[in-house]
């Protein structure tokens, strides 16, 4: 039961979980919009994103000098429903609608800027 | 969302997992039960129980000298959710399937009286020591 109890692990981190919610709302990101959205360091980001990629729950591209990340569980799975479980909590959170609408905001000016993650020319 | 991450935790411990698992299969239990059915410490057992308690998982009473747990998920809760959903990991593992046999075992040989001779022996016991 040991597994088990780590595939819940995966889910009992607040900085786990904002990846996971952001990861859910589009197809892929790249470590440079986990950056920017939550406000974390390049290793705070890369650490959880390899965690999760190492228990399954994503894959991962590189892309340039940059990695972006997909969830990758199958469907009916029991991390495709821990996901569902998870969205169905969150969705009613106005710090979890937050996060996507930062999400989309980021996404729109991305590569605007010179420096930082915002300077990212990933996609 | 860190509420969120925490109710995760509950689940993120082996031990914990085996302990909500051995609640949902019985009405309650006595931290003695989950010492002897896990074959772990008294100070593991209830460190592990508190936690749950904390966090809303279960429910105690007291009864003599041990506390007695059941589980305390409101109907169509997330709490509810996530333990249908472990109950649903869980049940193909023959180490799951293997604790709950003993668990029917244990609470059978409760039936016959055991745990009561078992908790005379353990009032006896602190008799002679007090």
């Amino acid at each position: 039961m040991k597994k088990e109890a780590q595939l819940f692990k995966s889910l009992a981190d607040e900085t786990r979980l904002r990846i996971i919610w952001l990861l859910m709302a589009k197809d892929e990101l790249c470590v440079c919009d986990i950056m920017g959205v939550l406000g974390i360091t390049q290793s705070k980001a890369s650490r959880h994103l390899r965690y999760l990629y190492h228990l399954g729950w994503v894959t991962d591209r590189r892309a340039g000098v940059w990695m972006n990340y997909r969830l990758s569980v199958a469907p009916g799975s029991p991390e495709d429903k821990q996901l569902k479980l998870l969205a169905d909590i969150l969705k009613s959170r106005p710090e979890a609608q937050e996060l996507r609408e930062h999400l989309e905001q980021w996404l729109a000016t991305k590569g605007q800027e010179k420096e930082g993650a915002a300077a990212c020319q990933c996609r | 969302m860190r509420a969120e991450a925490r109710f995760f935790k509950s689940l993120a411990d082996e031990t914990r997992l085996k302990i909500l698992w051995l609640l949902s299969g019985a009405e309650e239990l006595c931290v003695c039960d989950v010492i002897e059915l896990l074959g772990i410490t008294q100070s593991k057992a209830s460190r592990h129980l508190r936690y749950l308690y904390h966090l809303g998982w279960v429910t105690d009473r007291r009864d003599g000298l041990w506390m007695i747990y059941r589980l305390a998920v409101p109907a169509g809760s997330p709490r509810e959710k996530l333990l249908k959903l472990l109950e649903e990991m869980l049940a193909p593992l023959p180490e799951a399937r293997a604790l709950r046999d003993n668990l029917e075992r244990c609470l059978e040989a409760k039936r016959h009286s055991q745990c009561i001779k078992a908790e005379q022996r353990r009032k006896e016991d602190s008799a002679v020591a007090s």
